[in-house]
Formats: C-alpha cells, structure tokens, sequence
C-alpha cells in the first residue's frame, strides 16, 4: 500500500508519512447470525493461500485447536452455559486490527508493524526480527510466531484486497452475511440496529464489542451476551500498553539523558581535573613517610 | 639482603586478563546490541551484528558468554573484594579521590572501595541481567504483565551497567593512565602502585624481600 496511507509504524522515529484522507473501514461480526459452516476459514486459507494444517479430534466442532502462522482465522466453538443450557458461543478468532495496537507498541523493529489509514494494522515480515514482543503485546493472544522462518504472522484483512476495493476474503464467503464490511461509521450504525433487533428478541444484554482501551477496533462484534465477553474468549477491558510496558515511553528518554549526562560530565572532570599520571608521586602522592 | 626493586609488580594472573576481557568484550556487546533494540534511532546498530533479525539471535547468546564470565568473575574475585573497615573511610575520601588530592585519600590496598563496590554492582547487574533475559530469550513461555516488567527492569539494569562501563573504562584510561597495562600485560609499573594502591605495594615488596 501506498506509503501516503502509512499512518503509524511500529519503532518509529518521526511523524509516518499518512497525509491523504481514505476512510477507514470495519468488519463486523454479528455471532447471533453465525451457523458455524467455518467457510471464513476456508476463504481464508485459500484467498492467502497458507495451505492445509492436518488437525485431529479433540472433543470440539472446532476445526483447530489454536491459530497458527498459517491459520489467521479459526471459529473458536465456545461451549458454555447460560442460564442453565448449553450455548455455543461461536467467536471469530483473527486480529481485530486496533486503533491503538498493542503489537505495533511493543514492537522494536522499526516498519515491523504498520498500522494504514483505513485502518488496517498489518506486518511486515521483511522488517519482522522474531523477538515475539508483539505476541506478548496483544491484549487478544493474535499474533503467531513461525519457529521456522523465525517471524509473526497474523490476518492482514486481506490488504491487498481492500486497496483494491474488495471486501476481505471472509466477509465476502459468509453465507449468512454474519460477517458484514464497510466504513467503520456505517458498520458502527449496522453494529447497534444489530443490536436493537437482539434485545428486542430477548436477549437483553446484547452488546457491540469494540473496546475503548485499544481506541477501538476495525473487526467488531455484536455478542448476544454482551455481559460476559470472557465466555466468547474476548478480554473484557483491554489494553494497548499493559502494566509497565507503559512506563517505557518515559524511561527511554530518561535513559538517553542519563548516559548524555554521564557523558559530559566524564568529559567536564578530565577538562576541570585532567589525568593523574604515576609521576604524581614525585610530587609526593602520597607522603614519603607512607611509601614503602 | 635486600633485592632490586621491580620496577614492573605483576597485578593480574592470565586468566583473570581473559576473564576480564571476556566479560568487558561480551558486555560491549550487549550493549550495542541492547540499545540497538531498546532505541529505534539506534536500530542501525544492528549492522554490526547482521541486521535485526540476526541481532534478536545473537543478543541472548552473547548474554550466555557474558553470564558465564561474569560467574568465573565472582568466583575469581570474590575473596578480594570483600569490603572492610578500611573500605569506609575510603569511601568518605571520594570526593578528594575524584579531585586527584590522593594525599587525603587513605591507602588502598590492591582494590580500593570503589573497584570493590564496582566488582559487586557489577554481579549483582549480571544476576539481573540473566533473571530478566530469560523471559525476553523466550516470551511466550512468560504472560504479557510479567514480560512488561522484566523488559523495564532489563532496560534499567542497562542504563545503570551502561553508566558504570563508561566510569569503568574513563578511570583505566585516561583519567589514571598507566592503569590499563594491568589488565593488558599483568603487570603495573611501579610508580602507578604506589600512587594507587600503596598499601598493596608494601604487601607485595615485603613478600618478596
């Protein structure tokens, strides 16, 4: 993608380039619309084209146990109980793409992440060093580390389908339209008429999923159970920069001044003092009673 | 009768030089490594280990070599740098050490409080380095918050490791010249002992005598 949409980068070291004006889009994921076909999944192997990943049965209509760095969409088949009865509650598992991204914070590789105007959070394998900060960054448990190639992969939302003007692979497969794209606006007005229609229904604590701890994201869901995102396998109050991570955007230029410090002041004292050769002892350092 | 005095003392054992150099080289290039990662306007230091990718590889590894140095370190040293009684009122005198007014300073034996001091912040920062390492060598193995945590103290432990290198190294060399060639070719000329560590020179001559 052009680099006049490059919004943010990852260990950047001045303002990214993004000076034109392109809307930013959202993919929303109503899971009460969901029949659980996994065609998303398929659309997503074959559109990246990341091949077949064998799996076995493990008690679960699930098709794998866990995203891989060749699986960037798995629906994860969450059995739980509500109100005393088994509900499947079907997540979409992929990056969400947040406006504040953890992975794009904690990344030290500069142009190793790079988040685009529309939105997209993508990365860049090529910049990538595999020290798996992102993996650790990510409030959501996306990004997946190749121990081969020694990188992070995660869903790109198809970027180079959306530059084209297409919708993602898995938006543009689902065949209960559970999966919806558009501009974020126009999806965030979808999200709550989504959710209108389900309280209406009886599901009284239905809500749109798009945290604020991340600024957002630009994958949304609409939960039928809105109270109780963990049982989606969804955090409930997510952060870009968790714990002490955050104290690192000032302990980094406390630390450049701290060793400029050290530096000018070694320099002073030799300018003020100078060295103190072994022919200061002629001068009687230290007093010649002392000396053996 | 009494022998010629040497003009040369013999300081450090060969393998003291190599361990010391072992861990004086690995730490340098911890540091380079380390800032090139910690500061995005460093980052083109990671040429001098193969770009980024192979910097994120070598960084722990060099850490190994450092670890296992920085141990042999402690075990070599250890009994020498133990502080005493004489330690502190040397320490009360470094203002007048640091203004090269030596006469005020009292007599240091073969290390004197602030290379001892030196000797154990820097083990304790190898502790810390290897403690915090692990879980950046390997961060999926720890949780985020736990990660966050050993990446800041890893950070400090840097600024401080890299503060007391820059002293370490100013002191050796220009500051006190003549100190270098110990830790180089063993042996410090006599002049240089006496006006650093006298006591350790009456030590060594009336061992000899």
């Amino acid at each position: 993608m052009a680099t006049l949409d490059v919004k943010r980068i990852s260990a950047g070291t001045t303002p990214a380039p993004a000076i034109r004006e392109v809307r930013d889009y959202a993919k929303l994921v109503d899971v009460s619309r969901c029949i659980g076909c996994k065609g998303c999944e398929v659309a997503c192997k074959e559109w990246n084209d990341l091949g077949v990943e064998p799996t076995a049965n493990f008690g679960s209509y699930q098709s794998h146990q866990d995203l891989s760095p060749r699986t960037w969409l798995l629906m994860r088949f969450n059995e739980v109980e509500v109100d005393g009865d088994l509900r499947w509650l079907i997540t979409k598992s992929a990056c969400l793409h947040c406006e504040e991204p953890g992975c794009l914070e904690a990344c030290p590789a500069p142009g190793a992440v790079v988040q685009y105007s529309n939105g997209i959070v993508d990365f860049n394998q090529d910049e990538c060093i595999g020290c798996q900060f992102c993996v650790t960054g990510c409030p959501f448990d996306i990004p997946r580390f190749d121990d081969v190639t020694r990188k992070v992969y995660k869903c790109n939302l198809c970027i180079d389908r959306v530059e084209a003007g297409l919708e993602p692979a898995c938006v543009k497969t689902c065949p209960t339209q559970a999966i919806t794209w558009g501009t974020k606006d126009v999806m965030e007005r979808l999200a709550d008429s989504k959710v209108a229609a389900l309280r209406e229904r009886g599901f009284e604590h239905a809500a749109v999923y798009d945290p604020e701890g991340v600024g957002g994201t630009h994958m949304m869901y609409v939960l039928p159970h809105g109270d109780r995102p963990q049982d989606y396998g969804l955090p409930e109050a997510p952060v870009a920069q968790a714990g002490a991570l955050s104290g690192f955007s000032w302990l980094r230029p406390a630390g450049a001044w701290l060793f400029g410090l050290g530096a000018v002041a070694t320099l002073l004292h030799y300018l003020t003092y100078g060295p103190l050769t072994p022919d200061a002892v002629d001068e009687g350092h230290p007093p010649p009673e002392e000396r053996p | 009768m009494r022998r010629e005095r040497r003009e040369i003392v013999p300081r450090f054992s060969a393998p003291q030089r190599v361990v010391h150099w072992t861990v004086g080289i690995s730490f340098s290039g911890l540091l380079l490594s380390g800032l090139a990662l910690a500061y995005p306007s460093l980052y083109w230091l990671t040429l001098l280990f193969g770009g980024g990718a192979a910097t994120r590889i070598l960084h722990p590894w060099i850490g190994v070599v450092y670890t296992v140095a920085i141990a042999a370190m402690a075990f070599m040293w250890a009994r020498d740098m133990t502080l005493d009684r004489r330690d502190r009122r040397w320490l009360e005198e470094v203002p007048a050490y640091a203004t090269h007014r030596t006469e005020k300073v009292p007599d240091a034996g073969k290390y004197n409080a602030g290379q001892k001091l030196y000797f154990w912040i820097s083990i304790v920062l190898g502790v810390i380095f290897l403690v915090t390492g692990l879980p950046l060598w390997f961060p999926e193995s720890f949780g985020p918050g736990l990660l966050g945590v050993m990446r800041l103290l890893h950070f400090l432990a840097t600024v401080a490791g890299g503060l007391l290198l820059m002293m370490h190294v100013y002191l050796s060399t220009i500051a006190f010249p003549g100190t270098a060639r110990g830790m180089v070719y063993g042996g410090v000329g006599r002049k240089w002992a006496l006006l650093h560590h006298p006591a350790w020179l009456r030590e060594q001559d009336r061992e000899r005598d």
